[in-house]
């Protein structure tokens, strides 16, 4: 009876209810993790594991794979922001925006890209950028009185086709986001707008810009993480992990490679270790620079 | 309309023009977007390996047929062996049975441990609250990749290796979920619950009938967005399934990339077919979408 | 919020028992029903995996053919088949924490290194392979061994190297093809066909995703760039600077193109094959199954013949690609899974499957001369092309003439550098060979030391 109590008091409930995340956070999340650092001091086979010291992260930076891979993932992280924030924020705003008519059906055209699996759209973007004859991208080049084009062999071709699925892919969740951004804004702001007299671009870039800040920094943080974290997109496009030249190696393809089909664990677990050390950082930047360090204190009041 | 004066006739007039170019704009970008996926939802009704030779052209003249579908519902006859046995671990629609099971079990345990974790969370004050939410940020910013092998191993040893429960319960406290649901709560008010504790409502009480309802909009977001991830997932699930009979929609479809040749033709046709149950979710969750995310995480 | 779930719940209901209703009407209208467990629920239990359909159909058959012939010692055997890269990262992952793995599995070749290593988990299959092991060829053997010689894997192929033609389009412009002994001559033929047809179609295409041609004339050179089983790893060899430069030659006079997609086992050079633009390309013997599987319409039209060689007397051919079969630490009766398996893969019964229904150059090299056995007019493939595919072999035993190159725990990094890098460097980019392959040499200098 009295346990009950307990248990039931408002001490204690938030326990209870914190208490699945906690457990969680332990075994699936805290206990893989050390694990994952301890064995990229080790040297792993079979189940066999010996200490090695920190030769893992010595060959590491001296490895020019792995110097690709990083700039590929952190130029991939840096492209999709520049492209994923500033376009799905001007689409929204047109949208939302009593010009455009029909909306809701473009949004749910836009938004259908992100249900399918990567699986199919990489092998989707992967047939209409073939170097063959019947790819659509050469079809058109042929229309146009081109040549055939080897759209994936080549870095800028095949970074577009790696843009594009991303671009495809997300810009309709994007939007969305700042849709929902745009109709939290109170539409009075934009009444005493007009009243000052100030034109469309003074609306957009003293009362919608500021106001859109929260939607920006989540879009900014996801994007950042997606990013540098992009494997299977590259897997679809170039067919497997190898590209030529390494053009579409990433972090977490380095890692895949070394730890699967390598049976390298304790060097692919470097490999994680150092991508885990460049998104924090990363993610303190950006935390830094937009303030949200604060944005459990401001829930408060 | 008799009494505009000159200036909001050419301001009208302005509007039109507006309303022409904006439209215009997003049928452009939705065509654009629609592209791949009408080449593929083609594709899939184009003879076999036409896809491959002929690649996936608009061609509306070409022959349409529904071999690939057929095939792949039959999944697959074996004509090169008359009497002896066949081993045909592939079905279609049990791959398809898996996925729903797992997706629709995935987003009912998520989307309720994780609304019970944030209530804990955004409801109330105690000590380890701070610490806590931080954690949630800190598992969001390290990928899953790292985790994997760790986590396969200790799935093994606990026992849960090519089960459902192994599958989804590393991931039941998803981050993500759970600051969204946070951030949605905090803005609610919470007069409310003092209320219903003075009507003698329990804590456990009040977040179930109190609070669960009113965040419905949250709940139906997650729901798209949880269902989007499960359904689509690979990698992991192939990690813990060891039975064929087990496998799901995504890893049944990649047993038809083989080296002995890609049965592309297969493959397209039954990625086709298998965007439809998660496109009926987005369908009917749609409206509460923006509505959910308004509240939700993108308020700061 | 009741309604919404009560929604959720029926949609998803209405879906899956729909989907569940046309699964059995499926089952019921007397479709073929999924077979993945073979033999007496009393025999031996094991557990198969491979990456193949067609590979465990084989198994299935050499299960039941095996309970009848040894009704004491009866096998049961259940069949996974799962997405090719995904089966070895399973099996590497289950092997790594030691459990989780089959009893029995199919590695691929290029795979085969990760797992031979130190600590290898895999059964000896010496003692299996015993009763078999003078017939088969030796070199096939010896890549699915570990660097102390100990046999763990069963091969089921030669994949002995050999020339295809499209007999046809040299008919068509009266080029003859089978006079063609060295690579000069070959180089020389490229030039009258490239005249003949206007550039229109090239002798053949070159890979920049394949290490095939480099095999091939390592082979004839008596070289290896992986050093054998002991190391190091060179590749700045006669044999391949001599085919990267001729073959970049080849790119520059216009008598080649770049394979399309990387290697000539790629939809995308299917596509090109289909099209007659190239008239010629070496490629083991198992791609006569591409032929009849994916490119069936080229029925009589091509031509099998040995490779040419840089000189007289050099070896022709080089077994690539393949599938080694093995038996894990984890099988609790391996000396009877071992036994199974060497029988399905090595002896007569097995090889007539092999052969006849999976199309492959069996490694009982006592069989290639066995008249109903090799040149039977009911095998497909004895009819599908120009020659009989024994008679190719039969020549190779008698003038000894297949190479080795080795598949060792070096292979997977060498392989990798040269198809991401050094190949695009030099057939795209147009790169010096020389220069490319010092560039590749320090690569793997650097990382191998380490």
């Amino acid at each position: 009876m009295k346990a009950k109590k307990i248990l039931y008091s408002q001490k204690i409930a938030p326990y209870v209810f914190v208490l699945p995340f906690v457990l969680s956070l332990l075994i699936f999340w805290l206990y893989p993790l050390v694990s994952g650092i301890v064995m990229s001091f080790q040297e792993v086979s079979f189940g066999v594991t010996s200490w090695i010291g920190t030769a893992n992260y010595q060959k590491l930076f001296r490895d020019s794979f792995f110097t690709t891979a990083v700039w590929n993932s952190v130029e991939y992280m840096a492209l999709t922001l520049l492209l994923m924030v500033p376009i799905p924020m001007v689409l929204a705003v047109l949208m939302e925006s009593r010009l455009t008519k029909a909306r809701g059906v473009w949004k749910v055209i836009m938004y259908i890209p992100a249900l399918t699996s990567v699986v199919i759209s990489g092998l989707l973007f992967r047939l209409m950028f073939s170097e063959g004859e019947n790819g659509q991208m050469n079809v058109i080049m042929h229309m146009l009185g081109q040549p055939s084009q080897a759209w994936l062999r080549a870095r800028f071709t095949g970074w577009c086709a790696l843009l594009l699925l991303c671009v495809w892919r997300w810009t309709g969740v994007n939007v969305l986001y700042y849709v929902s951004g745009l109709k939290s804004i109170d539409t009075s702001l934009y009444e005493s707008g007009d009243i000052d007299g100030a034109n469309a671009w003074q609306k957009f870039r003293y009362i919608t810009l500021p106001l859109l800040k929260p939607t920006t920094v989540y879009v900014i943080t996801i994007s950042v993480f997606a990013g540098l974290s992009m494997f299977l997109e590259s897997f679809m496009i170039w067919a497997g992990n190898n590209s030529p030249k390494n053009i579409g190696l990433t972090i977490v393809g380095y890692l895949y490679k070394r730890g699967i089909e390598r049976n390298e664990m304790g060097y692919a677990c470097a490999v994680g270790v150092v991508l885990m050390v460049i998104a924090l950082v990363i993610n303190f930047i950006q935390l830094v620079a937009t303030g949200t360090f604060h944005i459990g204190k401001k829930k408060e009041d | 309309m008799a009494n505009n004066t000159p200036k909001q006739k050419t301001m009208a007039a302005n509007h039109k023009v507006g309303t022409f170019f904006a439209t215009a704009l997003f049928a452009l970008i939705s065509a654009l977007i629609a592209f791949p996926l009408v080449c593929g939802l083609l594709g899939s009704f184009r003879d076999g390996q036409k896809v491959i030779t002929t690649g996936m052209s608009l061609d509306l003249k070409s022959p349409v047929s529904l071999q690939n579908y057929q095939e792949l519902f039959a999944m697959f006859s074996p004509d090169n062996f008359s009497d002896d046995v066949v081993v045909n671990s592939r079905s279609y629609f049990n791959w398809y049975k898996n996925s729903l099971v797992l997706t629709i079990t995935t987003v009912v345990l998520t989307l309720l441990v994780c609304y019970f974790i944030a209530y804990g969370l955004s409801m109330y004050k105690f000590k380890l609250q701070g610490f806590l939410f931080f954690m949630v940020i800190a598992t969001m910013s390290v990928p899953f990749e790292i985790l994997m092998l760790p986590l396969y191993q200790e799935i093994n040893t606990i026992g849960l290796i090519n089960t459902n429960a192994g599958v989804f319960l590393p991931g039941l406290c998803a981050a993500s979920t759970i600051f969204f649901f946070k951030q949605y709560m905090t803005s609610l008010p919470k007069e409310l619950l003092d209320a219903a504790r003075v009507d003698g409502c329990t804590e456990y009480g009040i977040s179930v009938r109190i609070m669960m309802p009113i965040t419905k909009p949250a709940f139906a977001s997650m729901a798209i967005l949880c269902a989007m991830g499960s359904w689509n997932n690979m990698l992991w699930p192939m990690l813990v399934f060891r039975d064929t009979s087990k496998f799901t929609l995504q890893i049944g479809l990649n047993t038809l990339l083989t080296p002995y040749g890609n049965n592309y033709n297969l493959l397209i046709a039954g990625s086709m077919f298998g965007i439809i149950p998660i496109l009926v979710i987005y369908l009917i969750f749609n409206r509460y979408l923006v509505e959910g995310m308004t509240s939700g995480a993108v308020k700061g | 919020m009741k309604k919404w779930l009560a929604m959720l719940l029926a949609g998803s209901m209405v879906l899956s028992m729909g989907t569940v209703a046309f699964a059995e009407e499926e089952t019921e209208s007397g479709e073929p029903t999924d077979v993945t467990t073979v033999g007496p629920d009393d025999g031996t239990h094991f557990e198969l995996w491979s990456f193949v359909d067609l590979h465990n159909t084989f198994y299935a058959n050499m299960v039941e053919e095996w309970n009848a012939q040894n009704p004491d010692r009866q096998i049961q055997i259940t069949f996974s088949t799962y997405p090719f890269q995904d089966m070895h990262n399973k099996l590497m992952m289950a092997l790594q924490a030691g459990e989780g793995a089959p009893d029995i599995c199919d590695i691929e070749i290029g795979q085969f290194p990760n797992f031979s290593g130190e600590n290898s988990p895999l059964y000896d299959l010496g003692e299996a392979l015993a009763p078999y092991e003078a017939d088969l060829v030796q070199s096939r053997l010896d890549v699915y061994s570990k660097a102390d010689g100990t046999r763990i894997g069963v091969p089921t192929h030669v994949g002995a190297t050999v020339m295809y033609w499209n007999a046809e389009i040299f008919e068509e412009y009266g080029l003859d093809y089978k006079s063609v002994k060295t690579w000069d001559d070959y180089t020389a033929l490229g030039e009258q066909l490239k005249e003949a047809s206007n550039g229109e179609v090239y002798l053949t295409s070159v890979d920049t995703g394949g290490t095939d041609w480099l095999w091939l004339s390592m082979a004839e050179y008596g070289e290896d760039y992986t050093g054998g089983p002991e190391g190091p790893v060179n590749v700045m060899l006669d044999s391949v600077k001599n085919m990267l430069t001729m073959q970049q030659q080849w790119l520059n006079d216009g008598i080649a193109m770049v394979s399309t997609d990387g290697h000539t086992d790629t939809d995308g050079c299917r596509a090109t094959i289909l099209d007659g633009k190239i008239a010629s390309f070496p490629k083991a013997m198992w791609y006569m199954s591409r032929f009849k599987d994916y490119m069936p319409e080229e029925e009589g039209k091509w031509d099998i013949t040995i490779c040419p060689v840089w000189e007289e007397g050099q070896k022709y051919s080089v077994g690539i690609g393949g599938t080694g079969t093995v038996v894990t630490n984890e099988c609790e009766d391996p000396a009877l899974a071992a036994e199974w398996l060497a029988w399905a893969k090595c002896s007569p019964e097995g090889e007539a499957h092999i052969w006849n229904d999976l199309g492959f150059d069996v490694c009982n090299t006592a069989l290639w001369s066995d008249e109903e056995f090799a040149y039977s007019e009911d095998n497909v493939y004895n009819t599908f092309f120009r020659v009989k595919p024994y008679e190719l072999l039969n020549q190779m035993a008698e003038d000894d003439a297949i190479g080795t190159v080795y598949t060792t725990a070096n292979s997977p990094v060498l392989n990798d550098y040269l198809c991401t890098t050094t190949l695009n460097e030099i057939f795209i980019d147009g790169m010096d060979v020389e220069t490319a392959l010092q560039e590749c040499q320090d690569y793997l200098d650097m990382e191998l030391m380490m």
